[in-house]
């Protein structure tokens, strides 16, 4: 992999002429109020890279929260278009968990039937990632992600007095850097990877990621469930703002005419208490401690054992949503630790 | 429905504000009436019919008179939607429910005049809590694009669809800062969506004007309200202001 460098302020005039150039649309990290967001750039002036977590992940850009999934005529089997706005993008900033979390989106919409609208988004779009430069207190990614971002980051960026240090993992990476003022990287890798560690995570799960899901396995009746569901307000917070939540609902709007119709797709989540009502009414995880234990489930060990990697990549959102302050799944797992059930903890 | 349907607008114990909103649709008015037959309406056209397809009721029911009238409303009316929260829980006219006496809030509206007829009214209802009620369309007043969407699932014969997630999932989509983290107190944990979060996205803590999802968690928002130094009446005047369901435990 070939590592290059370029200063701040290059990097920036880099963006900038990007941005001219309008070959795609680039979006990067700016602040909103007292926190940060992704949104698309219109100079580099309001980038800022320096930043603890997003509000809400880059998902939204590859699942938005609304989505035009096609346009019919009511009662006109022929007339279904499919519509799919995938304009090329860039996103600028993206920390490696988040990069982890893309990996693991791509995985559930490729595989199987292949999901056009997101996989569309995905292949039009460059990822930028960027090693955390500011530490944030919910944060427990290092105790849960491996190498993921690595799998789907175009160029990853670490900084460095001033400097970014760029990786260039990718050929479309390659290709994007192109004309910047990108130069020979002239620091060790262990000056590089010791970059890469400065910030630490004061958080971590208080077990080995490896026994998450036959942990959970064994605590099904544990009174967390209860606890912690008692409390819940089944706001959706903390799957709405999860960057591994993909769970959507479809439904069609019809205009007053009733001659033009739009179907659109719309975030759901598992939290909600109408997300598991099927037909005739029956809601199959009515209690709102089954509904916090399913979460917690999917996570932990529903996609650990389908795809052997922690569904959780430790961004710390969903703690930091909380109004309850129940939701992150390290405060779950320290209180089972806490209240180990006699011989059903592992 | 076969021919369009015929539609008529009811008010009882409200301001008229979400009536407004119908009328305020702008060119969707024209859209509306190429969907349905608006055969009754006070605030917008003179006329009358004997019978509805779709009756539409906004405000509470307070006196004994709006009792006949509403049940006679609804013998005559295939489908009926209350609309507006007055309508939907009582809204903000419940409150005076909440009162020791009903005489004395009369007093301190009315004054010397409390004792006319015509205001002889006793605890405040939502319509369902006097006649089937189809469909609530809530709010204070009503989004009317919701009730644009409400009329079109009915044309269609599908069941409309009200949001049933609090407004905190709205909050999110438009990634506010939550207001709790900037030492507010909001309904949103509660409160039923829809509105956009347009109150919390402008700095404005919730007051739940939709009242609140189908089972609010009030025991929880007691505790964070507790930890915000609210005393029980604080807590119970908040969330009772749209006339949403009184009972908090403790």
């Amino acid at each position: 992999m070939e590592i290059l460098k370029i200063s701040e302020s290059d990097f920036l005039s880099f963006l900038d002429k990007k941005i001219d150039e309008k070959n795609e649309k680039v979006i990067g990290v700016v602040k909103k109020g007292s926190h940060f967001v992704f949104n698309e750039l219109e100079s580099s002036d309001k980038l800022a890279l320096d930043y603890d977590v997003t509000m809400l992940p880059p998902k939204k850009y590859f699942q938005p929260p609304k989505e035009l999934l096609l346009k019919y005529k009511p009662g006109d089997s022929e007339s279904y278009q499919a519509v799919n706005n995938c304009d090329p993008m860039a996103i600028v900033g993206i920390h490696y968990y988040d990069l982890a979390a893309i990996y693991m989106m791509d995985r559930a919409f490729s595989e199987g039937e292949r999901d056009e609208h997101y996989m569309k988004k995905r292949e039009n779009s460059i990822l930028v990632g960027l090693y955390p430069t500011k530490y944030f207190k919910y944060r427990f990614a290092k105790s849960v992600v491996r190498d993921q971002a690595y799998k789907v980051a175009d160029l990853m960026m670490v900084k460095m007095n001033g400097e970014y240090i760029v990786e260039v993992v990718s050929e479309k990476g390659k290709e994007f850097i192109k004309g910047g003022n990108f130069i020979k990287n002239n620091y060790t890798l262990q000056e590089i990877d010791d970059a890469k560690n400065k910030v630490k995570d004061d958080q971590k799960i208080p077990i080995s990621v490896e026994l998450v899901p036959d942990y959970l396995g064994k605590n099904h009746a544990h009174p967390v469930w209860e606890v912690f569901g008692e409390k819940c307000f089944s706001c959706g917070s903390c799957v709405l703002v999860c960057p591994t939540c993909y769970c959507f609902d479809v439904r069609d709007e019809v205009e007053l005419s009733l001659a033009e119709g739009k179907r659109i797709r719309v975030w759901d989540g598992c939290m909600l208490e109408d997300f598991a009502v099927c037909a005739d009414g029956h809601n199959f995880r009515k209690e709102k401690g089954q509904r916090f234990r399913h979460r917690i489930y999917r996570k932990g060990k529903h996609l650990p054992e389908k795809y052997h990697y922690f569904g959780c990549v430790g961004c710390g959102r969903c703690q930091y949503s909380c109004a309850a302050d129940i939701a992150g799944p390290v405060k779950v797992l320290k209180y089972m630790e806490d209240n180990k059930q006699g011989g059903q903890n592992v | 429905m076969g021919s369009k349907p015929k539609v008529a607008f009811f008010d009882f114990a409200c301001c008229e504000g979400c009536q407004l909103q119908i009328a305020n649709l702008e060119e969707d008015v024209i859209g509306l009436t190429n969907l349905v037959d608006v055969v009754e309406f006070r605030e917008v056209l003179t006329g009358s019919a004997p019978e509805y397809d779709i009756a539409f009721i906004e405000g509470s029911i307070t006196r004994k008179e709006d009792e006949e009238r509403i049940k006679d409303i609804r013998e005559r009316s295939k489908l009926l939607v209350a609309f507006g929260q007055c309508a939907v829980s009582g809204g903000i006219n419940r409150l005076k429910n909440n009162r020791e006496s009903l005489d004395q809030v009369k007093k301190e509206v009315y004054g010397d005049s409390y004792n006319m007829p015509h205001l002889d009214t006793y605890p405040t209802k939502g319509v369902d809590e006097v006649v089937k009620v189809d469909f609530h369309i809530p709010g204070c007043p009503i989004d009317k694009n919701e009730f644009l969407s409400v009329v079109k699932a009915i044309a269609l014969g599908k069941t409309p669809s009200i949001p049933n997630y609090p407004v905190c999932i709205e909050c999110k989509l438009r990634e506010n800062e939550c207001l709790f983290d900037l030492n507010e107190v909001c309904l949103g944990p509660l409160a039923r969506a829809g509105c956009g979060a347009v109150c919390p996205s402008n700095g404005v803590p919730c007051d739940a004007c939709r009242g609140t999802v189908d089972n609010p968690n009030q025991n929880a928002m007691h505790e964070i309200l507790e930890k915000y130094n609210y005393t029980v009446d604080e807590i119970k005047r908040k969330i009772n202001l749209f006339g949403v369901k009184p009972e908090v435990k403790k």
